[in-house]
C-alpha cells in the first residue's frame, strides 16, 4: 500500500540507542508472526503473510539523500506571538512610536517594542529580554524573520501551518515526515502530539488519505498521558491471545475489504496498542530523571513545569526514536495585555526550552533533531485600536526559528521591512518552510508524493522553494 | 498568488492621483509609433498572458488590451499615472522594486524595455487601441460567484432510462444507475438480509438490532422491500429516532452545555433547546418551520402557549455559541457572539462560510465584507439571552439568570406585532447620532460649566430614552449585586443563587433595531461606513426581504432562509442526511458549498431531493425514508481488488460505504447489548445546575462529566462541556462543540484500540453479557458463540468464526465466565462491531 519511496541513495539508516528499540519491538512482533502458525482459513493465513512481512507502516525507510536532521520536535505557540517583542528586532518601530503608519485598514499608530533586545551569543544575535534562557543558547538558534502566510485568520492559517492547505484536508506535516521516514522504534507511534488545542482539531496532526498509522497519537501529559494504557484484569499473555483472536476477526473483514485503509489502520493499531503498554509509560515516566535535569527544564517551578515536562518528555520521545513530536501551547493571540500575557507565556517556555536545548546537546541529540518554535503567524506594528497594549494580527511577515537539525546557528535569515510588517528579503512562504524541513530530513518535497484518487499529492502542492541559506 | 492579491489591494491607495495633462514634446504620430513599435510587442509578449480580455483567467483583475483598461487599473487601483513613471504601479513592479508585486512573475524584463515603459508612461501613456474596460476581478469574480452551481435555483432533471429497468426501486436509484452503466460499473449486489437490518437500525435509531427484531426481519416472508419497508417505519416511529438524528444537528449547531474559552461557566438550560431538537425530528417538524424557529420563533404566530413554549426555547440556537467571557471589551465580545452566530447560520443552515467576509471581502465567494454586516446588523438588533455576561465594568460573576428568559411568563405573551409603538430604526439613528455630539462636546476642555450642566443633563435624558427603547422580556431574576463580605473572589463566581424552581431557558428577543457600521479589518473600533441591513446581494435571487424599521430582521431572515426560492437550505439539508446514511455527502463539503467547497458528484440527484423535500412540505422523515429504501442503500460493502480499481473513492455509490461509529454508538450500543441502556429522557439538566463556577477549575468538568457517564442513560443526555468531552468521546472523535461540525473526524488510531482493551466500562459490559449467556442457557460453545455474534454483530458466525471462536473458548477450560466475557470483548474490540456494515 505504501508507494516506495525512492531510495537510489542516502546510508543506511543509522540504530541509534538500538538496543532499547529493537529488546522492546521482538516481543510483540514475535508474538505477531505466531499468528501465522495458528488454525485459520486459507484466505486470513494469506492475509497475515502480506501483513507479517511488508505491510509494517512504521518500518524505517532511507530518506532521499542524506539526511541532516532525523526528526523533529516542533514547539507549536498557538495564537500567533508577536515577532516585534521576541525574535524581530526593529529599532525604527521604536523611534516611530505613535506615529501613524500602513495602508488602508491597517492603518493606525505605531506601538514601540515593548521588550528590549540584546545582542546574545558570540553571533550577537538580537534576542528580546523575555528569553533571559533561551538566548544563552543564541549561537544555535537560526532566526526565521522572513516568514509569511496567506491568511490572517487563525483556523485558516493553523491549517495551513500544519498541513499546507487551507480550503482542503491533507495530511499533516508530521504525517508526511512519519510517511517518509517510517519510525526507528517499532513500539511508539512514529508521530507524537503533546497537548494539541485549539483551532484544526485532528486535522493538525491527522494524515487525511495517507495510511492511519500516520496519523499523530495524542498525549495529554496532565491528564496521565494516554488513557488506558494499562491492562488491568488480564496477564499480557493472556491478552496477546485475545489480540490474537481480535486480529483475526479483523483480516477475516479486512479479506472482504481488500485495500481498505481503516481497517488496516485499526490492524496495525491493536499491534502498536499492545507495545505501547509498555513503551509508553515507560517513556513518558519522568520518574527516573535527576533532580539536576528536572530543575534544567524547570520542572520544580510552577509557572515552568507544565511546558517543562511536555519538553522533557518530548526529550525522552525523540531518544526513543519518535520521529516528529509536537507540543502545542495556546494563549499567544495578544490583541490587548500584550506585555502582561507575553511576559506570562514566555516565562513559562523560556526555561523549559533552554533545558531542552542544552539536554539534546549533552546528549549529542543536538546536531540531527531539528527543533522548530513557531505560531501560525505575527502580530502588526500598529497597536490594537482599542487598546495601546496589543497587536493585530499579521500574516504579512512573522518570524519562527530552528536549532540543531543541521541548520545555521547563530544566523538571521530573512527580514521584514523596517516597522516589522511585512516579510521583504529571504522571504518564506507556509510551503518555503515545510520544504525546508523536509529538506532537512533528506526529503525532496518535490519527490515524496502519494498517489490518491488519480493523482499525485505532496505537501507542498506545487510550491516551496528550500532556503538553502540556513543550511549549516 | 493569494498573498500577492492581498498585498495588492493593500497597494490600493498608491494610485489615487490626478491625472495630469498630456505634455506635448511628441508628436501625437510619434507617440503611436512609439506604442506600436515598442510597448505593444512588450505588453503582448509578457502581459497578455495573464492581463488580456482574452486570457483564460485574468489575474489581478487587470486587463491591459485597451486604452480603456489600462485607465481602468486592476484590483491594486490604477497601474499608471501618465506622466508620471515613479508614481506608477506598472513600473515599480517591472523593477522589481517591491518584492511583493514583481511582473512578469517569470523573470525581470530587459533593462531596455523596462526604459521604453518608462518612456511611455512619461510620454502620457499614448494608446491607440480602443475598446471597453473589462470589469475588474474583484466585479468579475464575483459574476463568476454568482454563476456558481449552488446559488441556482434547484432543477429537478427529469430521470433518465436505465439500461437495467429491474433493478432500481426509485428515481435515486435510477439517477445513480444510469451513471454507473455509464461509466460501466454494475452495482454491486445486495447486503444480507442480517447486515441490512443492522444498518438501518443504527443508522435509524443509533443502536444495533436486538436479537428478537433480528428474528422477526430474518422470518418476514414477504419481499425485502416490503420487509424492509415495515422495519423502516417501525424506527421512524421510534422515540429513538430523534435521538439519533438530533444528535447529527447538534453537530452542525455547536450545541454544549457550557461557553467553553477562557470562563468555561455552564449553561444550565441549553438542555432545554437538546430536547427540543430531538423532539422536533421525532414529531417530523417540517424543516423549514425547524429553521424559521430557531431563527425566529419568538417572532412567529402560535397556536397554544405550549408550542409558543417551544419556538421559544428554539432560539436558543443563537445563544449556544463558545465565547470570551473573560473578553472586556463589551463591543469586541457582541461582534464576537454575532460571528458565531452567522458561522452557524452560514456553514449550518447555507453551507456557506459567511464568517470570512468579517475582515474583507470573501476571498471565494460573492460575499462582500458589507453584506457581512448588513446581516451583522439583524443580530446586533437582537437581544442573546445566553445566562452569561462578559467581565465588563465592575461585573465579577458571569451567571446571569437575569440574562435568560423566563419561560412561562413570556409564553403567555403573543409574538410581538412589528407595528407596537417601538421607535423606529431611524428614530433611534438619530438618538444615537445626537448623543455621540454631545458626548463628543462634554468631552472638550473648553466647555462652559453652565453648558457643561446642560449637556450631561441632555445626555442622561438621551441615554433613557435608548434604554428604554430595548424591549423588555421576561427573565429570571437578578443574583444579589452585593457578595457577602467573607466570600472570595471564586466563591462569588461559583456561588451565584440558582433558584431550582425557576423555568428559564436560553433564547433570543427583539433588541433595539439598528444597522451597524463595517468593522475594518473586522476591529471594533475602526468604524466604515453604516451598513443597512439586508441579505447578501449575490443572494437575492432567493428574495430580498425589507428589513423592518421596528424590529431586527430575524423574521425576515427566517423566511427567507425557507423560502422556495432559497436553493440552499434544502440542498444542504439533504446532503447532509446523504452523507450520514451513506458515509459522504453527494457534495463532500457537507458545510461549505461555496466556490472553496466540493463539487457535487451527482448534480441530478442533489437536486432531485432537493425538491422532492420541498415538495413534501420539507419532512425529514419522508426524505429519510425515501433514501434508505432505494436500492442503492441496500448495496453490500464487500468489494474485489477490482471494485476499488474502478472506484477508488466510491464517488458512484456502487457499493456501500465501511463506516465508523460515532462514539455515541459504541457507548450506547455497549450499554444496549449488555442489558444496561435505560432508554428514558432524564429530566433537568445532565450535571449540578447550582453550579455556576468555572468548570475548567478544579476538576469540576471532570467530575461531573464522570458522574452523568456511569448512568446507563443514551449519550445524546450526557453532559457536552466544552474543552472537558471525555476521553471515551474524545478518542472515537466527538465532533468539538466549538463550531459548526456537519462530518466528523476518522482517526484510526491506537488510543482506540487500548479503549477497548482496557477501559473498565468494556471490560464491565463484556462480563455482563458473559454472565447472562451462562444464566440464561448453558448451552454448548457453539451455541454460546452464536449468540455473541447475534448480540454483537447481528449476525450468526461462519463456520471458521464458530470454530475459531470455539477454539478460544476451550484454550482457558478453568474459567469459562473469564473466557466468555474475553471473546465477547474480542468482538467489541474488532473492527465489525466499530463499523457500520
Amino acid at each position: 500500500m505504501i508507494p516506495p519511496l525512492n531510495t537510489s541513495s542516502g546510508p543506511p539508516f543509522p540504530q541509534r540507542r538500538s538496543l532499547l528499540q529493537s529488546a522492546a519491538a521482538g516481543f510483540g512482533w514475535l508474538a505477531f508472526q505466531a499468528l501465522a502458525a495458528r488454525p485459520a482459513g486459507a484466505d486470513e493465513v494469506a492475509a497475515l503473510k502480506t501483513d507479517a512481512t511488508d505491510k509494517s507502516p512504521l518500518t524505517p525507510r532511507p530518506p532521499h539523500f542524506p539526511a541532516r536532521a532525523k526528526r523533529v520536535i516542533f514547539l507549536f505557540m498557538q495564537g500567533a506571538p508577536s515577532h516585534l517583542e521576541t525574535f524581530d528586532w526593529k529599532p525604527q518601530l521604536k523611534e516611530r512610536h505613535g506615529k501613524t503608519a500602513g495602508n488602508a485598514a491597517n492603518r493606525g499608530k505605531l506601538l514601540a517594542p515593548q521588550f528590549d533586545f540584546q545582542p546574545r551569543g558570540n553571533s550577537g544575535l538580537p534576542i528580546s529580554s523575555l528569553f533571559p534562557q533561551l538566548s544563552r543558547h543564541a549561537d544555535n538558534l537560526c532566526l526565521l524573520n522572513g516568514l509569511h502566510t496567506s491568511n490572517a485568520a487563525h483556523p485558516q492559517a493553523t491549517i495551513a501551518l500544519h498541513t499546507g492547505s487551507i480550503n482542503f484536508v491533507r495530511p499533516s506535516l508530521g504525517a508526511w515526515v512519519t510517511y517518509g521516514l517510517g519510525s526507528t522504534n517499532q513500539n511508539l507511534p512514529g508521530f507524537v502530539t503533546l497537548n494539541p488545542s485549539g483551532p484544526g482539531g485532528a486535522q493538525n496532526y491527522g494524515s487525511s488519505f495517507l495510511p492511519a498509522s500516520y496519523q499523530g497519537t495524542r498525549v495529554q501529559p496532565e491528564a496521565g498521558g494516554i488513557a488506558d494504557i494499562r491492562t488491568p484484569h488480564q496477564t499480557p499473555g493472556a491478552q496477546r491471545t485475545q489480540i490474537d483472536l481480535v486480529q483475526q476477526l479483523n483480516r477475516n473483514l479486512l479479506g472482504k475489504h481488500p485495500g481498505n485503509a481503516e481497517l488496516e489502520g485499526v490492524i496495525q493499531s491493536y499491534e502498536l496498542a499492545f507495545r505501547m503498554q509498555t513503551s509508553v509509560p515507560e517513556v513518558l515516566d519522568l520518574r527516573s530523571e535527576s533532580a539536576a535535569t528536572l530543575t534544567r527544564y524547570g520542572i520544580d517551578n510552577k509557572e515552568t513545569a507544565a511546558f517543562g515536562r511536555q519538553c522533557l518528555m518530548a526529550r525522552r520521545l525523540a531518544e526513543a526514536g519518535v520521529r516528529f513530536i509536537q507540543i502545542t501551547r495556546g494563549g499567544w493571540d495578544q490583541h490587548r495585555d500584550l506585555r502582561e500575557a507575553l511576559q506570562r507565556n514566555c516565562t513559562a517556555i523560556d526555561q523549559p526550552i533552554a533545558g531542552l536545548l542544552q539536554d539534546l546537546s549533552d546528549r549529542d541529540l543536538l546536531r540531527d533533531t531539528l527543533v522548530i518554535w513557531g505560531g501560525e503567524f505575527g502580530r502588526s506594528p500598529q497597536e490594537q485600536a482599542s487598546g495601546g497594549d496589543g497587536r493585530r494580527h499579521n500574516n504579512l511577515g512573522f518570524s519562527m526559528w530552528m536549532a540543531g537539525g543541521g541548520v545555521r546557528g547563530g544566523f538571521r535569515y530573512g527580514a521584514t521591512d523596517e516597522l516589522g510588517e511585512k516579510a521583504v528579503e529571504n522571504r518564506m512562504s507556509t510551503h518555503d518552510l515545510h520544504a525546508t524541513i523536509l529538506h532537512l530530513l533528506g526529503l525532496d518535497h518535490t519527490r515524496l508524493t502519494y498517489r490518491y484518487a488519480g493523482r499525485d499529492f505532496r505537501l507542498t502542492d506545487v510550491y516551496g522553494e528550500v532556503a538553502t541559506g540556513i543550511l549549516s | 498568488m493569494k498573498t500577492r492579491r492581498l498585498l495588492c489591494v493593500l497597494l490600493l491607495c498608491i494610485a489615487a492621483i490626478p491625472c495630469p495633462a498630456l505634455r506635448a514634446q511628441e508628436s501625437a504620430a510619434e507617440k503611436t509609433f512609439f506604442f506600436e513599435s515598442k510597448i505593444r510587442p512588450l505588453l503582448v509578449e509578457h502581459c497578455y498572458e495573464c492581463h488580456s480580455q482574452q486570457s483564460n483567467s485574468i489575474k489581478g483583475g487587470l486587463s491591459l488590451d485597451t486604452r480603456q483598461a489600462v485607465a481602468a487599473g486592476g484590483d491594486s487601483g490604477k497601474v499608471l499615472i501618465p506622466g508620471k513613471p515613479e508614481e506608477s504601479l506598472l513600473l515599480q513592479s517591472v523593477r522589481y522594486d517591491n518584492p511583493d508585486l514583481q511582473m512578469p512573475p517569470k523573470g525581470r524584463l530587459a533593462d531596455s524595455q523596462i526604459a521604453d515603459l518608462e518612456r511611455w508612461i512619461r510620454m502620457g501613456a499614448p494608446d491607440p487601441r480602443e475598446g471597453t474596460a473589462v470589469p475588474r476581478t474583484n466585479a468579475w469574480d464575483r459574476q463568476r460567484g454568482r454563476s456558481h452551481w449552488a446559488f441556482q435555483h434547484i432543477h429537478a432533471p427529469p430521470v433518465p432510462a436505465t439500461r437495467n429497468p429491474d433493478w432500481p426501486r426509485s428515481d435515486i436509484d435510477r439517477l445513480l444507475l444510469a451513471r454507473l452503466e455509464s461509466s460501466g460499473i454494475t452495482p454491486a449486489p445486495d447486503t444480507s438480509r442480517e447486515l441490512l437490518l443492522r444498518r438501518v437500525t443504527l443508522d435509524l435509531i443509533g443502536l444495533p438490532p436486538t436479537p428478537a427484531e433480528q428474528s422477526e426481519f430474518l422470518k418476514d416472508t414477504a419481499s425485502d422491500d416490503e420487509a424492509l419497508a415495515r422495519v423502516v417505519d417501525r424506527l421512524l416511529a421510534a422515540p429513538a429516532f430523534g435521538e439519533r438524528w438530533g444528535r447529527h444537528w447538534l453537530d452542525v449547531v455547536r450545541y454544549a452545555d457550557s461557553v467553553g474559552k477562557t470562563r468555561n461557566i455552564p449553561f444550565p438550560y441549553a438542555w432545554r433547546y437538546r430536547n427540543y431538537v430531538i423532539d422536533a425530528f421525532n414529531t417530523d417538524k417540517p424543516f423549514d418551520d425547524f429553521i424559521e424557529e430557531q431563527i425566529a420563533g419568538d417572532l412567529l404566530p402560535s397556536r397554544s402557549a405550549r408550542d409558543r413554549a417551544e419556538q421559544l426555547v428554539a432560539t436558543g440556537f443563537l445563544a449556544l455559541g463558545s465565547m470570551d467571557l473573560n473578553e472586556r471589551d463589551t463591543e469586541q465580545f457582541k461582534l464576537d457572539q454575532i460571528d458565531d452566530q452567522l458561522d452557524a447560520i452560514g456553514r449550518g443552515m447555507l453551507g456557506l462560510t459567511l464568517s470570512c467576509a468579517r475582515c474583507h471581502d470573501h476571498k471565494f465567494d460573492p460575499i462582500s465584507q458589507a453584506d457581512y454586516y448588513a446581516l451583522a446588523g439583524i443580530l446586533a438588533s437582537t437581544q442573546t439571552l445566553t445566562g452569561q455576561l462578559n467581565r465588563q465594568g465592575g461585573n465579577q460573576t458571569y451567571f446571569h439568570p437575569e440574562r435568560l428568559l423566563d419561560l412561562k411568563a413570556a409564553a403567555k405573551q403573543p409574538a410581538p406585532n412589528p407595528s407596537d409603538s417601538a421607535p423606529s430604526a431611524a428614530r433611534l439613528a438619530q438618538l444615537r447620532q445626537q448623543l455621540n455630539t454631545l458626548v463628543r462636546e462634554s468631552k472638550s476642555a473648553d466647555l462652559p460649566a453652565p453648558r457643561q450642566k446642560v449637556v450631561r443633563s441632555q445626555i442622561a435624558t438621551l441615554r433613557r430614552e435608548l434604554a428604554a427603547a430595548t424591549p423588555k422580556v421576561p427573565t429570571g431574576a437578578p443574583a444579589p449585586t452585593a457578595p457577602k463580605k467573607s466570600q472570595t473572589k471564586q466563591q462569588r463566581i461559583e456561588e451565584v443563587p440558582f433558584d431550582p424552581k425557576a423555568e428559564l431557558a436560553m433564547a433570543a428577543a427583539e433588541g433595539v433595531p439598528r444597522d451597524i457600521e463595517l468593522r475594518l479589518r473586522g476591529e471594533p473600533d475602526l468604524k466604515g461606513d453604516v451598513v443597512p441591513r439586508s441579505i447578501p446581494v449575490a443572494l437575492r435571487t432567493a428574495g430580498n426581504p425589507r428589513m423592518p424599521e421596528n424590529g431586527s430582521g430575524r423574521l425576515e431572515l427566517a423566511q427567507w432562509l425557507t423560502s422556495s426560492r432559497n436553493p440552499l437550505t434544502a440542498r444542504v439539508m439533504v446532503n447532509r442526511v446523504w452523507s450520514h446514511l451513506f458515509g459522504r455527502g453527494l457534495v463532500d463539503s457537507v458545510d461549505n458549498f461555496g466556490l472553496s467547497g466540493s463539487i457535487p458528484e451527482h448534480p441530478e440527484l442533489l437536486d432531485h431531493l432537493a425538491a422532492a423535500f420541498i415538495k413534501d412540505d420539507w419532512s425529514v422523515k419522508q426524505l429519510i425514508r425515501r433514501i434508505v429504501l432505494s436500492r442503492v442503500y441496500r448495496l453490500r460493502t464487500e468489494h474485489s481488488a477490482e471494485d476499488l480499481r474502478r472506484d477508488e473513492g466510491n464517488v458512484h455509490f456502487g457499493r456501500a460505504n465501511l463506516r465508523r461509529l460515532e462514539a455515541e454508538i459504541v457507548r450506547d450500543s455497549l450499554l444496549a447489548i449488555s442489558g444496561q441502556l435505560d432508554r428514558g429522557r432524564p429530566t433537568g439538566a445532565p450535571f449540578d445546575p447550582a453550579f455556576t463556577g468555572d468548570l475548567t477549575r478544579a476538576g469540576r468538568g471532570s467530575a461531573e462529566v464522570q458522574k452523568a457517564f456511569a448512568r446507563p442513560i443514551r449519550s445524546i443526555y450526557l453532559p457536552v462541556f466544552r474543552s472537558e468531552i471525555p476521553q471515551m468521546f474524545s478518542v472515537f472523535d466527538f465532533a468539538e462543540p466549538d463550531q459548526v461540525n456537519g462530518l466528523r473526524d476518522v482517526t484510526t488510531v491506537p488510543p482506540q484500540a487500548l479503549f477497548m482493551l482496557n477501559n473498565p466500562f468494556v471490560i464491565d459490559a463484556s462480563d455482563r453479557i458473559a454472565g447472562q449467556l451462562l444464566e440464561g442457557s448453558p448451552g454448548d460453545q457453539a451455541a454460546l458463540v452464536r449468540q455473541v455474534w447475534r448480540r454483537v454483530y447481528c449476525r450468526t458466525p461462519t463456520p471458521i468464526e464458530s470454530t475459531t471462536a470455539i477454539a478460544f473458548l476451550k484454550s482457558n477450560p478453568g474459567e469459562p465466565h473469564k473466557q466468555l466475557a474475553a471473546l465477547v470483548q474480542s468482538t467489541f474490540a474488532s473492527a465489525e462491531f466499530r463499523y457500520r456494515p
